[in-house]
């Protein structure tokens, strides 16, 4: 009212309340409701919480299996390894298993992961060589040729942040054509290959120097039995395959460690874990069970 | 669904030389091959909006996880993250005029991302964990004109 009488139209109107109009008042909670109802299905705004359980197991897809760079990088932040002092010794023999030939792939191919950080350039074209040579044994050498190129090129180059992108590259590139040529048993144990000798440098870093943070890398929990339900899916030749079997165990025997949560793996876990994988990754190298 | 380059090269152009000789591209329509053909696209895209962090450092992840899905369906891709590293989360979708978005959980089922962003066809997120542990990435399609719309995620580290 900007003037001193009220327009005909203006004053002498009983307040406006939601109390004198019950009826109003439910229809006003109700659009509220609706509105708030709508409102996240138009924004992107994250619930703060959710249930996970909301997820059945089709809507969830398979773990992300980390490359061990992932770790080494965490290693590095924590302390100075002693890269060098990791690197395996000599040649690796193409076996006449292809199941074995599989986990020694990713395990070379994990090796090349370990040189790089190790910054030792011989190495590197070294093993690049010998997943080539483990390739071809498996029929997918044409997917990792162009890789292995890349690998010497950048290991000369000691563009060390381009070789472990190759190597990340060839662990894809032969997990893709084992894919396509239906061995998708053989590509899981390409990547459990890998996993086993990533832990083992994994745990003889942490147990020269135990760090709780350094544990705490260990906790890994669903990569574990994501690999044991692999093996639990693969053909009944596979599984039965003495090697593949072995590894089943001990992944039996390294679940219920890294499934405690990460600040209770104790040095003693460390060291078990070392064992098993050391133990393990020897018998791809060199056969034997 | 996990995805590669080499494969999907491959099966690009397996499907693009069985277009050519059946002259009929409704037959593809709807067709495995189609669909991976179009995740293909959304992995480019999703690549394509990794370049900046990977200019900043990151090492991207040459493994892509992708598929299609329907408005406002979810879906959840488990991933081991290591506390001490900084991770990027990267989605993407070819189709044009569709919007997505990706965000980070813990296996409570907390929201763990420390940002995110979402902008038409691409979207990301970013963690630092706060323990070493098994995460979910739930990927989500916000809006699109198709019925089902293809995405790609990829993920950087350093």
């Amino acid at each position: 009212m900007f003037h001193d009488k009220p327009l005909h139209c203006e004053g002498n109107f009983p307040r406006f309340s939601m109390k004198n109009f019950p009826l109003l008042r439910f229809q006003a909670f109700v659009l509220a409701a609706a509105l708030l109802a709508i409102i996240p299905l138009r924004a992107d705004n994250p619930p703060k919480k959710i249930a996970l359980s909301d997820f059945p197991a089709a809507a969830v897809d398979d773990v992300v299996v980390p490359v061990p760079s992932e770790i080494f990088a965490v290693l590095d932040k924590l302390g100075n390894p002693n890269w060098k002092g990791q690197l395996r010794d000599g040649k690796v023999q193409t076996p006449e298993d292809r199941a074995r030939t599989a986990l020694l792939l990713g395990n070379v191919i994990a090796e090349g992961f370990v040189a790089v950080e190790a910054e030792d350039a011989e190495r590197v074209k070294d093993i690049g060589r010998q997943v080539l040579t483990l390739a071809n044994a498996i029929n997918v050498r044409k997917a990792v040729i162009t890789r292995c190129k890349s690998i010497t090129d950048k290991a000369d180059a000691r563009d060390w942040k381009g070789v472990r992108s190759e190597f990340d590259g060839a662990l894809q590139d032969v997990r893709a054509a084992m894919d396509e040529l239906n061995d998708h048993d053989l590509s899981q144990l390409v990547s459990l290959g890998g996993w086993l000798r990533g832990t083992e440098v994994l745990t003889s870093i942490v147990q020269n120097g135990f760090s709780k943070d350094g544990a705490e890398l260990l906790h890994q929990p669903e990569l574990v039995n994501y690999f044991d339900r692999c093996i639990g899916s693969m053909s009944s030749r596979l599984r039965k395959n003495p090697l593949v079997s072995h590894i089943r165990d001990v992944l039996r025997k390294i679940g219920p460690i890294v499934g405690e949560s990460g600040d209770s793996i104790t040095a003693e876990n460390v060291k078990m874990i070392h064992d098993l994988t050391r133990e393990v990754n020897e018998q791809v190298i060199g056969g034997g069970n | 669904m996990k995805l590669s380059t080499a494969s999907s090269f491959m099966f690009s152009r397996i499907a693009f030389q069985h277009c050519c000789l059946l002259g009929v591209a409704v037959i593809c329509l709807g067709s495995p091959s189609l669909l991976r053909a179009t995740v293909d696209d959304s992995v480019s895209f999703a690549y394509e909006a990794a370049l900046p962090y990977y200019k900043q450092g990151f090492s991207i992840r040459k493994d892509a996880w992708g598929g299609d899905l329907g408005v406002r369906e979810k879906k959840a891709v488990s991933i081991q993250l290591f506390k001490g590293n900084t991770y990027w989360f990267l989605m993407a979708t070819e189709v044009k005029g569709g919007s997505l978005s990706v965000h980070l959980y813990d296996d409570k089922g907390n929201l763990v991302e420390d940002e995110s962003w979402q902008k038409g066809r691409f979207a990301g997120a970013r963690v630092n964990p706060k323990s070493t542990g098994t995460y979910f990435a739930i990927v989500q399609i916000l809006k699109s004109p198709e019925e089902r719309t293809t995405w790609a995620l990829v993920y950087g580290y350093k």
